[in-house]
């Protein structure tokens, strides 16, 4: 009888762990998305009011920032300085791939922001200018939905964690 | 090497390999490997032309070569490497560095320079408005003209510059491609870092010491570098060596530039290249009141082409500059025809060793145009009466 209970508490446990933490990647992947806003936003400022070229300008923001994003623009930024010879959508496409799932980015996003690589650099101060704003709307709008949905969300996961917990708790007693 | 002959290539001090990885770097990967599979010594190579649909063709000993798609050189342009518009493309954004708009000013001035020191001049389509030209797009010509400071190549006219540790106002007069920028770099840094070269003069055939370099006073040297083909600043840091005691002003209006290093860096010297413009006359004039010495460039064939400038006939007349160096391509670029003093009096030329007098005093009865007649001077004297002042 001790053991099916212990059985039981043990299954909601985990099945409500499992609820919270899907809840805490909505917030986490929330936080990516600013995180990766305000990285665009300072490479925007070097490129318009420094006229850094896009190697400069991406080392300078990948020094200030942190986390996944941080390593990214590193990486893009010395294969810039090495010149090897590809294009700099390549370059920014591989990488990409390669940080890509740090950067828990959905499907729709990854294909935007493989996007902004492909008019980054063409042109002139204008077409810089632009090219990120229009990834800007597109974050911006992707993180207002974050943001809008995130309470309901984790509330929701976290409820369906715990029910889902009971209801095979019920089940298997 | 010739005696009045400043440099040949073989002078240049760059090492092979590493010149070929930077110049190869600044192109994308299918030109990168045409032209690193060409059989060409890197350290003659001078120029890479590339015209869209236009065969590949590069420059190297002075003479003109169009690679195949293996990198073979070929005297035959149907067998060439055909550049793309694919092609043009990539390369003009690997010397941007994927960055044009970092480089609008350049591209308005057709060219951009490169870590190294290369300059690559830039052609399409300009695009004006009422300010001037604003950009250029489709671009689909580019020459790509490869560094080569030659370090030394200064040696056989310094000691015609200086005297007492005061350094001439100094003219030095050339044709295009003859080697006026190069002679103008070597005499900056040498000023700058000061080395007096001691030993070698043009048609010193005995008592030469090349490339001995003693030290001497150096000079704070202000070089107003307009068209950065001086210094070749790449992300504000000069490529060339220009000395120990060089400022350099990239990109700059000569005529402000002069003034504003006069004012604020207390220079000794002032370079300058391609003077000539109506501007000029007055920061000339500003730099030479202000006590610092003016050394610069002016194209040309003789001291009679160049004064046919009306800036510099005003100056010539009024013995402005203390020496004229005279340079041409005739034996090879950088041959020095002839140094002059302020009144004109040859202190080197061919005539002093009489090898062409006759040639010479017959050139010199058509250079009356100072006074407005003839000049017969004696070839073997050096005596020139250009100046009527």
């Amino acid at each position: 009888m001790w053991l099916r209970l212990i059985g039981c508490v043990c299954v909601t446990a985990a099945c409500g762990g499992l609820g919270i933490m899907k809840a805490r990647q909505w917030s986490d992947h929330r936080k990516m998305l600013e995180q990766l806003r305000k990285m665009i936003y300072l490479l925007r400022g070097e490129i318009l009011y420094a006229h850094a070229p896009l190697g400069e300008a991406l080392r300078r923001v990948g020094d200030k920032s942190s986390g996944p994003g941080a390593a990214w623009f590193g990486k893009m930024a010395e294969r810039v300085r090495n010149q090897e010879g590809d294009s700099f959508y390549t370059i920014w496409g591989e990488e990409l791939d390669r940080q890509g799932k740090k950067l828990l980015l959905s499907r729709r996003e990854y294909q935007e922001l493989r996007e902004l690589g492909e008019h980054l650099g063409y042109l002139d101060l204008d077409m810089q200018d632009r090219t990120i704003a229009l990834y800007l709307e597109q974050l911006d709008m992707s993180i207002g939905f974050y943001r809008e949905h995130e309470r309901e969300r984790i509330r929701m996961c976290a409820s369906l964690g715990i029910m889902s917990g009971l209801f095979l708790a019920v089940i298997l007693c | 090497m010739a005696d009045s002959e400043l440099y040949t290539a073989a002078d240049c001090g760059r090492r092979n390999g590493d010149r070929k990885e930077e110049i190869l770097r600044i192109f994308p990967r299918g030109l990168r490997e045409i032209l690193g599979s060409a059989g060409t010594d890197f350290g003659r190579l001078q120029e890479i032309r590339l015209r869209t649909g236009r065969p590949l063709m590069i420059v190297s000993g002075g003479r003109e070569w169009f690679l195949e798609e293996n990198g073979r050189l070929t005297a035959w342009p149907e067998r060439a490497h055909v550049v793309s518009r694919e092609e043009m493309v990539r390369t003009v954004e690997c010397m941007g560095n994927y960055s044009l708009y970092a480089f609008e000013e350049e591209i308005r001035q057709g060219f951009l320079t490169m870590p190294g020191g290369h300059r690559v001049g830039l052609a399409g389509k300009a695009v004006s408005d009422e300010k001037g030209i604003r950009t250029i797009r489709y671009i689909s010509f580019l020459n790509i003209r490869l560094a080569h400071q030659i370090k030394g190549c200064a040696d056989p006219v310094m000691p015609y510059l200086q005297e007492d540790g005061q350094v001439f106002h100094t003219l030095i007069i050339s044709p295009p491609r003859c080697g006026k920028t190069t002679l103008l770099r070597d005499v900056i840094r040498q000023l700058s870092d000061g080395i007096l070269a001691a030993g070698k003069k043009p048609g010193d055939r005995t008592g030469g010491k090349s490339r001995n370099e003693t030290a001497g006073r150096g000079f704070t040297v202000g070089v107003v570098d307009e068209r950065s083909e001086l210094a070749a600043c790449c992300g504000g840091v000069p490529q060339n060596d220009l000395g120990i005691r060089t400022d350099v002003l990239d990109c700059c209006p000569k005529a402000l530039g002069m003034m504003m290093l006069v004012r604020s860096m207390s220079p000794d010297v002032i370079a300058v290249d391609e003077i000539g413009g109506l501007d000029d006359l007055e920061a000339v004039r500003y730099v030479m009141n202000c006590g610092c010495r003016l050394v610069a460039t002016v194209h040309g064939s003789s001291l009679e082409d160049a004064a046919e400038k009306p800036v510099l006939r005003e100056l010539v007349r009024e013995r402005v500059f203390q020496r004229y160096i005279v340079l041409s391509g005739r034996k090879s670029a950088g041959t020095v025809e002839e140094i002059l003093d302020e009144n004109g009096r040859l202190l080197y030329g061919e005539a002093m060793t009489g090898k062409t007098a006759s040639d010479r005093a017959q050139n010199r009865k058509d250079s009356s145009f100072f006074c407005g007649d003839d000049h017969t001077a004696e070839a073997g004297s050096g005596e020139r009466s250009l100046l009527c002042g």
